[in-house]
């Protein structure tokens, strides 16, 4: 997934402006996934939706204390926290599969001896089917199986209730509000007071 | 395989590879002085991160230059517009290439410590079943080990950190040091993606591996 070009960057302005204009281009990229990541067969979004909020933390973590004002930092946090659980649900979205193909390649293989021993017969002998060949595997292949798909429902009901909490914490609107915040601007009333 | 809070455990530890602080970063200073001595310590975290990265015994030195691959790489995009794109574009690739590679061989390697545990917590007459798909992650591991070996040659062979230091040197638009060398020596530059053969080390990184 492409980042987003953002527009009117400035090499000659200040690193907060400049970075208030890419920050808010990469929240923009972060939520334009919801809806479609809370159906949660949408793989695909969901693991392009744990690349936006990669880039957004990044991008954060090196701006946030040097140009925005401290919510940048709890959100910065936040962001970890939902690209780590994504990056859990992708984990299993990929491991998922593998396991799958394994058990399928070796059903396959059971089924060809299974053929083998039947020698072109009319009808199939029960006995013939005992003993087929990766029989010891297929408990630990299907205790694997279970156990990511489980897990991949967890994970994305926890998903579901973490961006329920962001939204809840009206992060979006905290976070566009730290990034306009200059806080290395402001110069406080003891440093302008006069010297007496 | 680790469980839930276990795991998530596991891998907050996994991202303690925390990113340095950038000496002297204010939001007043000028975006293309940021980029400057941010992209400095971003690449020096990079390469201070190969020590080690091709044992497969100790998989936190390929986690850890991986993270510090997608910094660099998060940063050199945030900085974009103050840069010579001619010279960026080429390193960005490389970059980007590089951390596909480290996330190949990433992938299998925390699988592998997750099924490790899961291994250890089945019944015996599930066991079977699972060291074959460890033995298949395995597989898939040490067949990434040798694209990062291969790619760490490359790198090293494009010299990627002389590139990044002439990319964030005054003038970057003049030529980066490995083309000066050459130029000094009477010889092309090894241009990137070329085949590893050729010039020895200039940084010497890749013999901390």
């Amino acid at each position: 997934m492409k980042a987003r070009k953002v527009k009117h960057l400035d090499p000659e302005g200040t690193l907060a402006d400049n970075a208030q204009r890419v920050v808010a281009a990469r929240i923009d990229e972060l939520y334009d996934f919801v809806p479609a990541v809370l159906d949660p067969s949408r793989v695909k979004k969901l693991h392009n939706m744990r690349i936006a909020a990669k880039r957004l933390r990044y991008v954060l973590e090196v701006t946030s204390s040097a140009c925005f004002g401290p919510y940048a930092l709890t959100a910065t946090k936040r962001v970890r926290e939902l690209q780590d659980l994504l990056g859990e649900i992708h984990d299993c979205d990929i491991q998922l599969p593998r396991v799958q193909q394994i058990r399928a390649e070796l059903s396959e293989d059971a089924a060809a001896e299974l053929v083998g021993r039947a020698g072109g017969a009319a009808d199939l002998d029960p006995a013939l089917a005992s003993g087929l060949p990766h029989s010891e595997d297929w408990a630990g292949l299907a205790a694997l199986e279970h156990y990511l798909a489980v897990r991949r429902e967890l994970l994305y009901d926890r998903f579901v209730t973490v961006w329920q909490d962001i939204e809840r914490s009206a992060m979006r609107a905290r976070l566009e509000y730290a990034i306009a915040e200059r806080p290395s601007l402001v110069v406080s009333d003891t440093e302008t007071a006069p010297i007496n | 395989m680790i469980g839930g809070a276990e795991r998530r455990k596991w891998r907050d530890t996994a991202v303690m590879a925390k990113a340095r602080p950038i000496p002297g970063l204010t939001g007043r200073m000028s975006y293309s002085d940021a980029a400057t001595a941010t992209i400095a310590v971003r690449s020096d975290e990079l390469f201070d991160h190969a020590a080690g990265v091709l044992d497969v015994t100790n998989i936190e030195a390929v986690h850890a230059m991986r993270v510090a691959t997608r910094r660099l790489r998060s940063v050199l995009e945030f900085y974009e517009p103050c840069l010579e794109s001619e010279q960026l574009e080429p390193i960005l690739i490389q970059v980007c290439e590089l951390a596909d590679v480290l996330g190949q061989r990433r992938d299998p390697d925390v699988e592998l410590e997750a099924l490790a545990g899961f291994a250890a917590a089945a019944s015996e007459a599930e066991r079977p079943g699972i060291e074959r798909f460890i033995d298949r992650t395995s597989e898939q591991q040490q067949q990434a080990n040798a694209e990062l070996a291969q790619m760490l040659e490359q790198v090293e062979a494009d010299d990627l950190r002389g590139r990044l230091a002439a990319l964030i040197a005054p003038s970057s638009a003049a030529e980066s040091p490995a083309e000066s060398e050459a130029a000094a020596e009477g010889e092309a530059p090894n241009p990137p993606g070329a085949a590893a053969g050729a010039p020895p080390a200039k940084s010497g990184w890749l013999r901390r591996r």
